[in-house]
This record gives C-alpha cells, structure tokens and sequence, in this order.
C-alpha cells in the first residue's frame, strides 16, 4: 500500500452531547487511506457511513480524536480554515448529486472555483477541459435538468474534479444508477486511480464493494469499523 | 494577487445576479414596494429642493432691505417722505419706492403681479433680473402699454401687438398694447408678472400720488443692515424693515420644515418596509435554502455566502433606488409633482408651476440612500448571516 | 430642533450603526466569555460562527460611518443659511457648541474602526485566532465610544435653534481674533510653510528608508510622523492652505473649503489626509502585535503596504493642497 494521505486516529462525533437525544455517528475509528488507492465503505444505511465520508472530507469537525491531512491535524481547525483544506484536497460526489438546476452544465461544473482567487477565463478553460474529458462538451450549454440521469452523473464528476483534488469523496453514487451506468462510473473512479486520486466510496450496493476494481472494503456497523483491515 | 482578489468578488457577484435572475418573479415585488418608497420619499426631497432654489432664486433679485409700512397689522402703502427720512440716515445709499399690486382676473381666475416701471426703467437698484425676450422695454413717458412674463403669454395667448385689459380701480376697461416678452432665471417670477409704467399702474390701481407700495434701501456695508433697520424702526415705528437675510432664513426653515416633517411621516412606511425585507430575507424558499447548501458542500465558505447575500442585497437595493430615484425626478421634473401637491397645499397656488433645473445633487442622492438603502442593508445582516452558516454537511445527511 | 431631510437621514444611521456595533459588542462578550479554540463542541462551533456575524457587522458599521461623515459635512454647510451670521459649516457649528464634540467623536469613531477592522483580518487570517481576546476587549471599548457620538449627534440637532445669532469662520478663524482657531490662522505663513512642506519631505523619506530597512523603531517613528503630520496639516490648512484656495488672504476657514465655489476640494483633501494618517499609524500599531508568531508573518507583510499607502495618499493630500499655490496667480507674499 502507497504511503499515507489521510489518517484516522480515535475519531469520534457525537452530536447534541449530553442530552437524552445524544448519537454517535462515528466512534472510536482510526483508518488510514493511501494515495491512489479506491476504498469503500460499505455497510447498512445509518451505520455511520455518510458521518465518517463528511469528517474524512474535512466537511465537519470531531468531537475527539485526531485526522491528518497530508502530515497536519485538522482536527481542531477553525471552519474558515477548515474548508481552505477541503477546498484544496477533496471534491466530492453526492447521493443526490446536487445539481445546480436553472444553470447550465459548465457553471455548474464551474461554481467551487467561483470562491477561489482563479480569474474567470482561467476557470472556464479548465471547465471545458474536464466537460470534454467526461464527454459532456456537447451539452455544456444546456440547463442540467435537460440532462439524462448519466449525463448528470458525470456533470457531478467533473464538478468534483474542477479543484484538482488528491482524492474523490461520494456518497451512494450509484444509489439512481442502473447497473450499466454503475459499471460506467467504476470505469470512471477506475480512470481517476489511474492518475494518481484516491477514491472513497460509500455504498451500500453490491455492484460497488464486489467489483474488481476496488482495492479495499472497509465494513461498518454502528458507527465503528469491523473489519481489522481499516 | 490583486486582480486574483477582484476575480474572486467578481465571480461570486456573477452568480449573485444570475441567481436572481432565475428567481426574477420572487424579488419583482419587493423590488416593486422598495421603488416605490424610495419614489415617495425622492419626490418629496426632490420637491422641497427644486422649490428651495426657485424661492432662493427670487430672493437673489430683491434688495438688501426692503421697507413697508404695517396698519393694523396689515401691509399698507407708505407715504415717500419715510424714504427721505430713510435716505438721511448713514450708511444708506439710494432709497427707490417700489409700485406694484396684486391683480385677481376673474375671466382666467388668475392672480397677477403688476409692477410699475419708473423713468428709471429696469436698471435701477434691486430691479428684478428679467431678462428681454422679444420687443422693447418701456421708454420713459410711454403710456397704455406692457410688459409680460412668458407665463403670462402663454395664459393669455397673446404675442407682441396684442392686448392686455385689465378692470381698475374704478371699474373700467383698460387696454394695454404687448410690447415685450421677458423671462427670467426662475419662473416664480415671471409666470404671474405684468409690467406696466409707473403713471399708468398708480392710475390703475389709484394710488395717492405721496404713496408707494414699499422702498427699497441700498446698504453699502451689507453686516450693517441690521442696524439700520433698527434706527428705521426708533424713527418710524408704523415702518416694517424686512431685511434679504431674514426672508432667505424663513424660506429656509420653512422648506427644510415641511420636507422634513413629510419624510418623517414616510418614515413609518419605511419601517414596515424593513420588517418586509427582514421577512423575506429570514423566509428563504427551500430550494434557496437547498442551493446555499450545495454551494457550502462543494467548498464556498461562510463568508463567500454573505458576500452572496450581500451582493444579492445591493443588487436588488440599487435597482429600487434607481428606478425609485428616475421615478421620482421625473414625477417632479415633467409631472409638477402632481401626486404631492394635494398634500402641499397653500404651495400649489403660489408656486403655478415647476420648472425644475435639470441638475443631479449628489447630496440628495446621498440623504435618500442613507434613507433607504442602508436601513435596508442594515435589516438583511442578519438573515442573511443565519443563511450562510448551514452545515456544510447538510445536503450530505438529508440524504 | 431643525426636520431636515439630511438631519433624519444622518439620526437614522446613527442610530442604526450604534445598533450594529451594539450587537457586535454584545456578541463579542460572549466570545470573550466562552471562547475555547481547544474543545472540538457544538457550542465553540458556533461561537466561531458568531464571528462571522459580527466580522459583516462591523463592516457595515464602518462603511455607514463614512457615508455618515460626508453627508455630516455636507448637512453642516447645507443648513448654515438658517443661521444669523453663519456663512457656512463653521456657523452651523458655533450655533450649538456641542457640534464640535460631534466633530471630534466622529473623527475618532472613524479611525476606532478602521482600527478594528484591521486587527480584525489580521487576526482571520491566522488559524489560532490569536488576537481574538484583543479585538473583542476593543469592542468593549468602541461600543461607548459610538454610544456617546450618537448621544452627541442627538443633542447637537437637537439644540439647533434656527433664532440663534452665531459667530462665523471670520470671526473664529481670524489672523486676529482671540481662541484657539484664531491662533492657528494667526500663525505666521512662512515658517508653517517650511514646517509643512519640510515635514511632508522628512515623511516620505522616513516611509521609503522603511521600505529599505525592516526596523521595529523605524516603524514606531513612521506612526509617530503620522500623527504629528496630521496636526501641522490641520493647522497648515486653517493658516495658508485655505487662503490660497480661496485667493484670500483674511480667509482662514478649513470648511468653506468643502462648498461647491471650491469644487468641493475639501472632501478629496480631507479623505487621503485621514486615510494617509490611517495608514501611518496602522504600522506603529500593529507593531508589538509581531511578537504573535501566528499572525507575524501577516503584518510583516502588510506594513510596508500600509507604508506605501501611506506615502502615496500623503503625497496625494500635498499636490491637492498646494495645487492652487503652485499653478495660481494669486500669493500671500506681501501679507506676512
């Protein structure tokens, strides 16, 4: 396994803390991920898979624990910082994709960098770059709700990739995917491993953690990780 | 690194406008409302300036110090020799008695200004600054003929050669032959104004020959006309001493008055505006609720969406003020601030019509936006705060 | 009390602002309360959060004051015509004394938040938020501060009483009348314009020897120069700048000079000569902050800008200033 990018140690969340309605998403996990590498995690829906895809993408702090980002604890990070190591770091693909709807697909692909000191023809060269490598140049002008469920998958992509993240975060998403589109996209991740981005996958769908794609499963279950291999 | 910097601010005004746009029927009508006071209260600072500088305008023609005589407390004609008692006293120059009337004319139902015009003519001291369009000016020991004002023209229909009758004092017909045009700097003056010689006006209105209607002192050290008017007053006390610095105070105070006592009453609706703007700035529709959590999932910051907010608000803020502002100049400039006059009256009869200089007074500009755009900016910071620090895991657990 | 579209509009912001630094202030004492950057709680996350809020706050609080600055200047000239003997702002003034507390408070206000403002994106841009204690404790103080300009704006309008006969610019900033004003116009010419000029010259060439050397001393003097620049600029303006731009050699008054007979030069004049002072001051100021190993690195950064700021609307303030006595016929030689 290639050296670490991102590591784990005794990460906990727990959200409304001593309150009756207290919950721990993620407890106690420590998981090391390596560069160029796919990993999923897989297990039952509520058993933390999103919670730990959002603190491992820098998306929220821990309540304890330590996670390291290239070498640097990011756990006690103020927000405003915080996102500046998420901006630089990850991109991610979300469930629902989350599309802007009413704009079209390459300010869509273009928006994480709107906040970002890139001038603007900067920006759109390197939209047109990635819409092409998706093979969505002939749509970049369209509204995406005129988009097939597949061509929206890898508008989705392309926004992900806009920043030149070192790894790929998604969440389910093959979860409105038939299974042709599905092995479409492991193509995809697969296309990325190969340049160098590590992949995390959440899924809870066979057609993810069973595919001979991935290099490693990582199983969980109420917020820990079963397997030793985490 | 600069022009990076600006990218940055630029980019996310973009998508300011471009969202927007996209919800252009959602924000339609607040930008409707908010033009709409800003278009009142514009109006009313608008008017009370344009009518500020008419009034200030005037005053320039009139002399230093005026004298009239009060009887019973009412205006009356005063006997010529107070103005060589006057013309006696140190520090005074010339004293030139003035002729002239006010002139109901029941068949136009217009009230007119008729000023006598001595051997003199226009060029004596504190003569009104009217200026000659057409004809000629009264020669001295010309009689049954006149002056008039363009507004007066344009009442009466009549041109140069034309006739101007008036009822006198003695219930007769008199013909005036037309034989000049004047105008002037404003046209407070000239709208109501008739210029007819001395001996006719006197004949006119039958004036005692030792009477004027009132004098006209020259000062030569300006600070010193308020002593004079006091050693006026010690010698003639039935005399009424106005001095040029106390009617431009009056007209002052009285216009900062009424518009301000106008805008204050506007101000309510300015507050129930605000809570309207807090309203719908805090009541973001689910897919503007759903939006600022995607933009905060793909990496914009806290401080990126309030400067979305942000832009968002001055965007829709600068187009009310704009429109509201057009709105108002044009509701004074071409319409006469018709809408207002109701609420103004007492002004609609001494002031026929506006005509005012088509100028920009960035003050102006600068007491209406402090009026409304920044109570309007001011309402939105916090809703707009409470926005911009959804969770940017949000869209992820929603899921 | 005079209802005066601009008199409303300058109470409302006044009132508005002291809002927004109240706010501010309240929520800078909880911060300074519960702050803990070491807990990883929901609680310190959205104290953080409130930072942000009052970071846009005070923003808006800063860009309101300077709005409100300008149209004070202006609503000054604008209403001196209600006054018996008032000639322009220096009348409306004198018509209720409490105008000039106004002044000063104001001017004070204005340099408190710019103040703040900067500490303030200093202190953002270092991941420890190390001066979080400081820019909350000068909140603290800024909000009474504000307070009393409000209280102060209030009583002035307020006791504006249009029968009042006031004294003038003529009288107060006389070659010989009696007062402080006085004094200073009285001032004799010529050396106050070798202190001037002589002055801007050492100015500059202490802002470019700290862009040359990086020394803390150095840089405390360059602040003090700022200040001490302020005041011969001030009392340059009263004694022989005003006159040139007035082509008079009795008239003294640093107000007329904002009225359109002059072009409004005032304003141009009076902004880059506070903000060149700003500037000065901020690299003195931020000095002993440079021990803070997080944020040493910012500043080192920032001052030489601020210096080059400084310089630059300094150099700005002298060329509008001295303009008419350069490019003009008219000279004071003779009357002094």
């Amino acid at each position: 396994m290639s050296r670490k990018m991102i590591s784990l140690e005794n990460v906990t969340r727990v959200y409304n803390q001593g309150r009756p309605n207290e919950v721990r998403p993620v407890n106690e996990v420590s998981l090391d991920i390596g560069h160029g590498e796919i990993l999923v995690l897989k297990g039952p829906s509520g058993s933390g898979k999103t919670s730990l895809l959002a603190l491992v993408g820098c998306m929220i702090r821990p309540t304890s624990g330590r996670i390291l980002v290239a070498e640097r604890d990011v756990a006690k990070l103020p927000e405003r910082f915080l996102t500046g190591v998420r901006r630089d770091t990850f991109g991610f693909v979300f469930q629902q994709l989350h599309l802007i709807p009413g704009i079209s697909v390459l300010e869509n692909v273009m928006l994480p960098l709107y906040p970002l000191e890139i001038g603007f023809t900067a920006a759109k060269r390197r939209a047109l770059e990635l819409t092409e490598q998706l093979g969505l140049t002939h749509r970049k002008g369209f509204k995406v709700e005129a988009l097939s469920g597949g061509e929206r998958q890898r508008v989705a992509i392309a926004r992900a990739l806009i920043n030149a993240p070192q790894a790929i975060l998604a969440d389910e998403p093959t979860a409105h995917l038939d299974a042709g589109l599905s092995g479409e996209l492991m193509q995809i991740f697969e296309t990325l491993r190969g340049q160098g981005k590590t992949v995390v996958i959440a899924t809870h769908d066979p057609l993810v953690h069973d595919s001979p794609l991935i290099d490693r499963v990582a199983t969980m279950r109420d917020g820990r990780i079963l397997d030793g291999d985490g | 690194m600069g022009s990076y910097h600006l990218g940055r601010h630029l980019k996310i005004l973009e998508f300011a406008l471009s969202s927007m746009l996209r919800r252009r029927t959602k924000n339609l009508g607040l930008v409707l409302v908010f033009a709409a006071l800003v278009f009142l209260l514009s109006s009313i600072v608008f008017l009370t300036g344009a009518l500020r500088t008419e009034a200030l305008a005037t005053l320039e023609a009139s002399p230093q110090l005026l004298v009239q005589r009060a009887m019973a407390g009412r205006h009356a004609l005063i006997p010529l020799g107070y103005g060589e008692l006057i013309a006696r006293l140190p520090g005074v120059g010339s004293v030139t008695p003035r002729y002239w009337g006010y002139y109901y004319d029941i068949y136009t139902g217009a009230n007119y200004t008729l000023l006598g015009i001595g051997d003199q003519g226009l060029e004596s001291p504190g003569s009104t600054p009217l200026r000659l369009v057409e004809g000629s000016f009264i020669m001295p020991g010309q009689r049954r003929v006149c002056l008039i004002g363009e507004g007066v023209a344009e009442v009466r229909g009549t041109r140069i050669g034309g006739m101007v009758s008036l009822r006198d004092a003695r219930g007769w017909m008199q013909e005036y032959e037309v034989i000049g045009l004047f105008a002037s700097p404003s046209r407070l003056l000239t709208n109501d104004l008739i210029l007819l010689p001395e001996a006719d006006l006197k004949a006119h209105f039958g004036m005692p020959d030792d009477r004027a209607t009132d004098l006209m002192v020259e000062v030569y050290n300006p600070h010193e006309v308020d002593n004079i008017s006091r050693k006026i007053l010690e010698r003639l006390p039935d005399a009424r001493p106005i001095s040029h610095a106390e009617i431009q105070r009056t007209y002052e105070t009285l216009f900062n008055w009424r518009g301000g006592l106008l805008l204050a009453m506007f101000l309510g609706a300015m507050a129930a505006f605000m809570i309207l703007a807090w309203d719908k700035a805090t009541g973001l529709s689910a897919d503007e609720r759903r939006e600022i959590g995607i933009l905060k999932a793909i990496g914009w910051e806290t401080s990126d969406i309030l400067e979305l907010k942000l832009w968002e608000g001055a965007a829709l803020a600068l187009v009310a003020f704009l429109a509201g502002v057009t709105a108002g100049y044009a509701h004074v400039q071409r319409f006469g601030a018709e809408l207002l006059m109701p609420v103004l009256e007492g002004w609609s009869t001494l002031f026929p019509a506006i005509d005012l200089a088509p100028r920009i007074d960035p003050y102006a500009l600068g007491v209406l936006f402090s009026l409304t755009v920044v109570p309007y900016i001011v309402a939105t910071v916090v809703p707009s705060w409470k926005a911009a620090i959804t969770d940017p895991d949000r869209v992820m657990r929603a899921s | 009390m005079i209802l005066h579209p601009g008199i409303l509009g300058l109470l409302i912001t006044a009132v508005l602002v002291l809002g927004l630094v109240l706010y501010g202030a309240y929520l800078g004492a909880i911060v300074l309360v519960r702050w803990d950057l070491d807990s990883s709680s929901e609680e310190q996350l959205a104290l953080e959060r409130k930072t942000y809020l009052l970071s846009t706050l005070m923003g808006h609080a800063m860009a309101l004051e300077i709005l409100s600055a300008l149209i004070f200047l202006y609503t000054l000239e604008d209403i001196h015509a209600i006054f018996v003997g008032a000639m322009c702002a220096t009348g409306t003034l004198n018509a209720n004394p409490v105008g000039w507390w106004v002044l000063g408070a104001k001017i004070l206000g204005l340099l408190f938040c710019a103040v703040w403002i900067v500490l303030n994106r200093i202190d953002q841009r270092a991941e420890d938020y190390p001066l979080t204690r400081l820019k909350y404790g000068l909140l603290l103080l800024l909000a009474p501060l504000l307070a009393l300009e409000t209280w102060l704006l209030f009583r002035f309008f307020l006791g504006l009483d249009p029968s009042v006969i006031t004294s003038c610019c003529g009288t107060l900033f006389s070659g010989s009348g009696a007062g402080v004003g006085a004094e200073i116009a009285g001032l004799p010419a010529f050396p106050l314009m070798i202190a001037f000029f002589g002055g801007t010259a050492v100015y500059l060439a202490a802002g470019t020897l700290n862009l040359r050397q990086a020394r803390p001393r150095l840089r405390y003097l360059l602040a003090g120069l700022s200040l001490w620049m302020l005041g011969i600029s001030l009392a340059s303006i009263i004694a022989f700048i005003s006159s040139y731009h007035y082509e008079l050699p009795t008239h003294h008054c640093p107000f007329c000079i904002l009225q359109a007979d002059y072009h409004y030069i005032g304003y141009p004049m009076y902004l880059t000569l506070f903000a060149a002072t700003f500037y000065g001051l901020m690299v003195g100021i931020a000095e002993p902050l440079r021990r803070v190993a997080s944020v040493e690195g910012v500043i080192a950064a920032a001052q030489p800008r601020w210096t080059r700021l400084s310089m630059l609307l300094f150099g700005l303030f002298v060329v509008i200033a001295a303009w008419p006595m350069v490019f003009s016929d008219f000279t004071l030689e003779g009357y002094y």
